[in-house]
């Protein structure tokens, strides 16, 4: 009797164990929905592009890994999966998404996955991605590789880099002009080397106005753990204390954790009475956080915009056209893949001098310190 | 009746040294974040979760089951907290989660009362399956919603209300702004007493309504499983279940009740975190909370205000790291003057093995503090943990467990 239960029991684990795997594929099932649905809108529309135009030509695909935080972080991951819908959209190329489980130990597995079934060109969204791209790549010379935020050696891998630091110099020169209290704030999501370039970057900024202003720094994790790019309870409570210490506008660079900062704001500034601003980072966070939590959209003083969608954007259309090339690719306020947003118009009084600094920085008369010293 | 007092005090050394000793070390000026309101309102926030779920885990074990599943129970409350959130209200949110977990609590008293499965196997499954369960009905139940994905969910609606107690905290009667006694204390910077006011109005200012229901649950849980026929039932169960049912206690409804009591309240655990805290379902956000119940029901050895105690001691270092990095260097002397209260007491009843080895570390967590003004970042965040560690290694050696806790017990076996 007893043996009889306990098959029934290994029957159930067993079962258990398949919905838990069931968890991260039902992501390429339902993706492959949204795929399949693609091509055939884009054959209706008037196609404007090469590649669009002969859709009877095996197309192109793309495959995008995001990482820790998935879809629907509002940040980062949302803006590459946003340049990856376009790229599908206007060269009617094949497309498939793929996130990696919540601690994000998978990623070799999936870009294996993506190289296995053929795409032309695989993205790695995020620097976590180096080590695995650089086991991977070698294996397939003839699939584009492109990683955000990081480098690897193979030759058919693109490190699409930004300057975060000169986006962040100017956050910094708008908190600094905007500050009442003299005393602004930076929470950082994991506290590694690529953060601190924000951090230094907003620093030097702040400093540049005026050298006197308090400047709070808190992280939501310490590296190797990353779990700090989607932490909103933590982020929310280190904003809260750099609010009630004093600060009245605070600059994140902490993926989905940043919603807790605006959150934060909100309720700061309703139980004071005096409002307190934040400052947002990779989306133009006006209107991505905006649209989906209207309430916290007029807290959001500007966006630090770094536009991964349009690096992954370029990728894919060289890889229609056959151009793509490996290598390393630096975004930075000249080329425009990095910007100060000006959403919202809560900064316009002080356009001018943002721009100032602007031109200074892509003249080279200031270069934003990357590293801590 | 002094000597009663004095009694009483000794006996709660542990937690009384520590909360004076904090509130001494907040003197010093670099390390005032110790003690103000919005630490312990943080602490608070940070507390309740890991309360409830240790809460979760007595009902289970005082009946000898052994619930390491109160993770993925409490993964269950945070999906179908928000789900509910979100199709319901922020009400109804919670009672659903609670019905999730609750639900996880069923499948694990059927493998471990009815099928008399190793409770460690059960747990370990229920934590696994509930990952994979969660991650699956997310994808399933919000395919065509904006601003939805895999891992997290859609908002939910509406609030749960928040309170300021008025005249105390200085919270509105019909909308009017009353006196702020504690506030007005704080802000006095009197030698202690505005410490201690920070942390009562910690207790007192912005509580969510779900806050008061959690803390209502633990002298409710001291009624029930103490002062109630149905809690006498349960802890026998746990201690002598052949000698129970031989007085005419069903065991296996009890074992029921505690494992599904248990899971309801992990599940609510859950809901805690999304509608109390981030408003949305995030994947993997109770982050190991569930097991920290599970050591802070270890801490306050098998009692509801231990586990009050435990937890709050978890989020007051969780709040403390998260809110000032700076302040944390000045719990290392804290850490070092209650090790070397230790050591008396140890050196007092003799245990001279023991006090040595609290004696060198006291002086080392002396020596620490002297010698550097701020503690690697890396430690930091570890704080809560370690923190926990070193009072659960120290403090409480004389834990008393269910006499029959994880032993499988079938209907009419001597056992």
């Amino acid at each position: 009797m007893t043996r009889m239960k306990s098959k029934w029991l290994v029957l159930f684990i067993v079962f258990g164990l398949i919905l838990t795997a069931c968890g991260g594929g039902s992501d390429d099932a339902a993706e492959e929905e949204v795929v399949a649905e693609e091509p055939a809108e884009e054959l209706d529309s008037p196609a404007t592009t090469a590649a669009a135009a002969e859709p009877e030509a095996d197309p192109a695909s793309i495959c995008l890994v995001l990482d820790i935080g998935g879809l629907g972080d509002l940040s980062f991951n949302d803006l590459a999966y946003s340049g990856y819908e376009k790229a599908i959209a206007d060269f009617g190329m094949e497309g498939t998404f793929l996130e990696p489980d919540g601690g994000g130990e998978n990623r070799g597995e999936l870009l294996e996955l993506c190289a296995e079934a053929g795409n032309d060109l695989i993205i790695g969204n995020g620097f976590l991605f180096d080590a695995s791209m650089n086991e991977v790549a070698p294996s397939y010379p003839d699939i584009n590789f492109a990683i955000t935020d990081g480098v690897a050696e193979p030759a058919n891998v693109r490190g699409m880099l930004f300057d975060h630091a000169e986006g962040s110099f100017l956050a910094g020169v708008a908190a600094a002009l905007k500050t009442t209290n003299n005393h602004v704030g930076f929470l950082g999501g994991v506290d590694f080397p690529l953060i601190h370039e924000f951090e230094q970057g907003f620093i030097a900024g702040v400093q540049a106005i005026n050298p006197d202003i308090v400047i709070e720094i808190g992280y939501a994790s310490v590296a190797p753990d990353f779990s700090g790019f989607n932490d909103v309870v933590k982020g929310k409570e280190i904003a809260l204390a750099q609010y009630e210490s004093g600060a009245d506008v605070i600059y994140h660079a902490a993926g989905g954790t940043g919603t807790g900062m605006f959150e934060a704001a909100k309720e700061v500034s309703e139980s004071t009475g005096t409002k307190v601003w934040g400052i947002g980072v990779d989306f133009d966070q006006y209107y991505q956080v905006g649209n989906a939590l209207p309430e916290l959209q007029e807290y959001i003083l500007s966006s630090m915009v770094k536009s991964v969608d349009v690096s992954i954007y370029n990728a894919a259309k060289q890889t229609v056209e056959g151009t793509f090339e490996g290598g390393i690719l630096v975004d930075n306020l000249e080329s425009g893949g990095i910007y100060l947003s000006y959403s919202g118009g809560y900064i316009d009084d002080i356009k001018d001098t943002i721009e100032e600094y602007k031109a200074k920085i892509i003249a080279g008369e200031i270069d934003p310190p990357s590293a801590r010293p | 009746m002094t000597k009663n007092i004095y009694k009483f005090l000794l006996k709660r050394y542990v937690v009384i040294t520590p909360i004076l000793l904090v509130l001494v070390v907040a003197q010093i000026e670099s390390y005032s974040q110790l003690t103000t309101s919005g630490t312990f309102g943080a602490a608070v926030r940070l507390a309740i979760p890991i309360m409830l779920a240790g809460l979760g885990g007595l009902y289970s074990e005082k009946t000898g089951i052994v619930n390491i599943g109160l993770e993925g129970m409490m993964i269950m409350g945070t999906w179908f907290g928000a789900w509910g959130g979100y199709t319901f209200g922020a009400w109804q949110g919670v009672f659903i989660g609670m019905l999730g977990g609750a639900l996880f609590g069923l499948i694990h008293a059927i493998a471990t009362v009815s099928f008399q499965v190793d409770h460690i196997v059960s747990g370990v499954a229920i934590n696994i399956l509930a990952a994979g369960v969660a991650r699956f009905l997310n994808v399933i139940a919000y395919q065509d919603v904006a601003f939805a994905s895999s891992t997290a969910s859609p908002r939910i609606q509406g609030d749960i209300g928040r309170l300021t107690v008025p005249y105390l905290a200085g919270g509105k009667i019909n909308d009017n702004e009353t006196f702020n006694l504690f506030g007005s204390i704080e802000d006095l910077d009197l030698f202690l007493v505005s410490d201690a006011a920070g942390l009562v109005l910690g207790f007192l200012s912005n509580i969510s309504h779900l806050t008061i229901f959690a803390l209502a649950l633990i002298p409710l849980s001291v009624i029930v499983l103490w002062y109630t026929p149905v809690g006498l039932q349960m802890r026998s169960v746990g201690e002598y279940p052949s000698g129970s049912e031989s007085l005419g206690v069903n065991v296996y409804l009890m074992k029921y009740f505690g494992v599904i009591t248990s899971g309801a309240l992990s599940g609510l655990a859950g809901s805690y975190l999304v509608v109390a805290g981030t408003g949305t379902y995030l994947e993997g956000q109770t982050g190991g909370r569930g097991f920290i119940g599970l050591a802070s029901m270890l801490f306050g050895n098998y009692k509801p205000f231990g586990i009050l105690m435990g937890s709050g001691l978890f989020g007051f270092a969780d709040a403390l790291q998260l809110r000032s990095p700076d302040a944390v260097h000045g719990l290392l002397i804290v850490i070092s003057i209650f090790l070397f209260v230790l050591t008396l007491k140890n050196f007092y009843e003799k245990k001279y093995r023991v006090s040595v080895i609290t004696l060198i570390l006291s002086g080392g967590f002396l020596i620490w503090f002297l010698n550097s003004t701020s503690i690697p970042n890396q430690f930091v965040y570890f704080t809560p943990h370690i923190t926990t560690l070193i009072v659960l290694s120290f403090a409480n050696q004389r834990i008393k467990l269910p006499e029959k806790i994880g032993v499988p017990y079938k209907k009419g076996e001597l056992n």
